[in-house]
């Protein structure tokens, strides 16, 4: 019943406010809500760009993705069967029977094969030289300073290329004890002290 | 049957040859192959010893050896061979240098005519094999000079001395002992000892 009985009045109440307003009664006007019209302008939605973020500064290049174990290890250490990064010791070096410097097996003596290089190029020189542009038709031997023509028959030096090479001949080790040796003797006239200590 | 023995139509070669050449790539395609393989045997039969790349060293080395093989076969009258000859080398003095000078060095070999050294790499830093290429017989110092059976080798000369020596103080005992019985036998064994004593090698 008491329901009913407000909604009938709650609906008396709008009529008798729209008849008002109807008429010209409104509610005072301070009572009014305050508008202030603004109209604001538009944003333009910007377009994101780095240079925002950045300024002056620069970027680094940054791994997007992680990288698996296996292929750390692989970039690590390589792979055995084809491109093998450890440190793995070498087991084709040998001694050289001239010299005694290593060099690797199969190959040449670094030591004694440059030496022998300098000799070559000294007498290719020398055979040039001595040849000028005759044309090439005898073989060639080669003697140093000092030495004589070994023991053969005249037959056999006709028709040889002699050249003679300006310096007596490269020998570490003389084939007499007591033969000369193509070093100098040492003439440093230093003393070495005694007495000391 | 009623065919030529392949054998006998051309020079077996006394180095290995590959089933199939090297390319020796380059802008000019095969025909710089055959140039730079020219000026290469050019190089060899004037110079006598020269150090240069593997795979070309070893191209050259082949064209080397058919060329001076054949010059051996059909001597200076035969005009394929002077072709040949001609084609080959870029220098027409190295043709005489060919027939006057290594026909008769190798006539009565049978060993190859060309040897193939491989030159030392260098330690650090990447870098093609390198070799030295060499006809045999020149007269440039030997590039394999391995004395170590020589008796003039100093190691040699000094063991010498030294097994001479021991045997000279080994007699001088036996000397001093001549007549001693049982004395002699004991140094005689100890001579022995010292003949056996081998050189370095």
């Amino acid at each position: 019943m008491i329901p009913r009985f407000t909604h009938v009045l709650q609906l008396m109440k709008n009529v008798e406010r729209n008849l008002f307003h109807m008429f010209g009664y409104h509610p005072p006007k301070e009572l009014a809500l305050a508008y202030v019209h603004e109209k604001k302008p538009v944003a333009i939605p910007k377009k994101f760009s780095l240079k925002d973020i950045v300024g002056d500064g620069f970027l680094l290049a940054v791994p997007k993705f992680r990288r698996t174990i296996e292929k750390k290890l692989k970039r690590k250490f390589g792979t055995p069967e084809y491109v093998w990064k450890m440190l793995v010791p070498k087991n084709d070096i040998k001694v050289c029977q001239t010299c005694g410097h290593h060099h690797e097996k199969r190959r040449l003596c670094e030591n004694c094969y440059t030496k022998i290089k300098k000799e070559t190029e000294e007498i290719q020189g020398q055979i040039k030289e001595k040849l000028g542009i005759n044309p090439i038709e005898h073989d060639v031997v080669v003697l140093y300073k000092g030495e004589t023509l070994p023991d053969q028959p005249k037959e056999f030096w006709k028709g040889k290329r002699i050249i003679e090479m300006k310096k007596e001949r490269p020998q570490w080790f003389s084939k007499n004890l007591l033969e000369k040796t193509t070093q100098q003797p040492s003439k440093s006239t230093d003393v070495k002290p005694t007495d000391l200590a | 049957m009623n065919q030529a023995d392949v054998s006998k139509l051309v020079s077996k070669l006394r180095v290995k040859v590959l089933p199939r050449h090297r390319n020796l790539p380059g802008p000019k395609g095969p025909e710089g192959r055959i140039d730079k393989l020219r000026k290469t045997v050019t190089g060899l039969i004037k110079f006598e010893r020269i150090e240069l790349n593997y795979n070309r060293a070893d191209e050259a080395r082949q064209y080397a050896e058919r060329l001076i093989s054949e010059a051996i076969r059909h001597g200076d009258c035969h005009k394929p061979t002077m072709d040949t000859a001609d084609f080959w080398l870029l220098e027409k003095e190295l043709v005489h240098k060919l027939f006057k000078v290594l026909v008769p060095r190798y006539e009565s070999t049978n060993l190859s005519y060309t040897r193939l050294y491989n030159a030392p790499r260098p330690q650090y830093g990447r870098s093609l094999d390198k070799v030295v290429l060499e006809l045999r017989g020149n007269p440039y110092p030997d590039l394999l000079n391995n004395k170590s059976n020589n008796r003039l080798l100093i190691q040699n000369v000094l063991l010498d001395a030294a097994k001479n020596e021991y045997r000279q103080t080994k007699i001088a005992e036996m000397a001093k002992n001549i007549g001693k019985v049982g004395a002699t036998q004991n140094t005689d064994s100890k001579i022995n000892e010292a003949h056996e004593k081998p050189n370095i090698s």
